[in-house]
């Protein structure tokens, strides 16, 4: 069983590594196939529903 | 063997060869590697095929079924293929009038090349849907799956590890896993094919809510082929009494019909729900039609008019409760490749 400390060393990772994958997963993603698809797109193309 | 093995050592020099205690060793399993050689052999001239995975067992019938299909209300799905190699998709769904559930808006992209599959949905309360899928080799897949939310106690991570042998299906998967204390839910499952026809297999649970608390349940599963692949009939025994069994045939090209029992005869709760369900196939239109034996008689038609348009109506009524559902939806699909990078035929004049 760890310590408390590492207990709360971990956790403190776990959170941080969860928020750091709700907020750039999506970026994450649309940032490859930006840039590794053939032809390029357009990056208006990306976001907006209607172009 | 061992005699022919050890003279060319002796030509080579000691210096070179196998370290000496290993060959004993070697020969002193010999008849183990030579039985397991000799039933890996045998397993392979019996051909067996390989079972598909546990999740997939009711493929068939969910496919043909209209419930995971079922919508009420609007909606409208905007896809766009922005590239085919490496696969990269953008959609945008919205959801509106839905009697069960409220208005929403959500944004998917999906990255895909031949080993990696990388999968993000986010709704309009920030909702993050998260999934990859990594192929080490053809039969050997890593996958990870997330739901990530603001709200506490919402978010879930799923790790899984498949592997497909020959003749039969082995995966692992960890929910929730925590670090600190192991807690969190353990399923390990294996199905194996025992004639060409039957696949025989199970599935444990592990779970594991404080470290005291600890639960073990085990289901069971078999599948039936039919030797033309055209009819598929499997049940699942689940603890706690639950026997689900479904029949899936398929009648022509074009027609599909599929059946699910499910019977719950647990000490509380006595049980079950019959449906049956059939799916036609038709050039631009595919019909999906049900009927349940809570009184729920369903169908869904998605005709197409033209190869980035798509319509559709869905209906239920259930008719114990007096109640209907009605929905309607379009799903409209933009690219910016030509017609021949799309492998369609070009138009005719």
């Amino acid at each position: 069983m760890p310590s408390e400390e590492t207990r709360e060393r971990i956790l403190k990772v776990v959170e941080l590594g969860r928020t750091v994958m709700h907020y750039g997963w999506i970026p994450m993603i649309i940032y490859m196939g930006y840039t590794r698809s053939s032809p390029q797109p357009m990056f208006i193309k990306l976001i907006s529903p209607l172009a | 063997m061992a005699s022919s093995s050890d003279s060319p050592e002796k030509l080579g020099g000691d210096d070179f060869s196998h370290p000496p205690t290993r060959s004993p060793f070697l020969s002193a399993i010999s008849p183990l590697t030579s039985l397991y050689g000799r039933i890996a052999e045998w397993r392979k001239s019996l051909d067996l095929p390989n079972p598909g995975t546990p999740e997939n067992l009711q493929k068939e019938v969910k496919m043909t079924h209209l419930t995971n299909f079922m919508f009420d209300g609007a909606r409208a799905d905007l896809s766009k293929n922005l590239s085919i190699n490496p696969a990269f998709q953008i959609s945008h769904s919205f959801n509106l009038g839905s009697q069960v559930a409220a208005p929403s808006y959500n944004f998917g992209a999906v990255y895909a090349t031949n080993s990696t599959l990388l999968q993000g949905s986010v709704d309009h309360e920030s909702n993050v849907n998260a999934r990859m899928n990594q192929g080490w080799s053809e039969t050997c897949i890593t996958k990870m799956q997330a739901q990530l939310s603001q709200q506490v106690g919402h978010s879930m991570l799923q790790l899984e590890q498949d592997y497909q042998g020959q003749d039969y299906s082995l995966n692992v998967k960890a929910v929730n896993p925590s670090p600190i204390d192991l807690t969190g839910i353990y399923i390990g499952s294996y199905f194996q094919s025992v004639t060409k026809n039957l696949a025989l297999g199970f599935e444990t649970m592990y779970q594991r809510q404080t470290p005291e608390l600890a639960e073990l349940a085990t289901s069971y599963l078999a599948k039936y082929t039919g030797t033309n692949k055209n009819w598929i009939a499997t049940a699942q025994l689940q603890p706690a009494g639950i026997l689900q069994t479904t029949y899936w045939q398929k009648l022509s090209d074009k027609v599909e019909v599929a059946a699910d029992l499910q019977v719950v005869a647990g000490s509380q709760r006595r049980d079950a729900i019959a449906t049956l369900g059939a799916k036609y196939d038709l050039r631009m239109a595919t019909f999906r039609a049900q009927l349940d034996s809570t009184g729920k008689v369903s169908a869904l038609l998605e005709q197409r008019f033209a190869p980035t348009f798509a319509f559709l109506v869905s209906g239920e009524i259930d008719h114990f409760k007096n109640a209907a559902k009605v929905g309607v939806g379009v799903m409209i699909e933009s690219s910016n490749l030509t017609p021949e990078e799309m492998g369609m035929a070009p138009p005719q004049p």
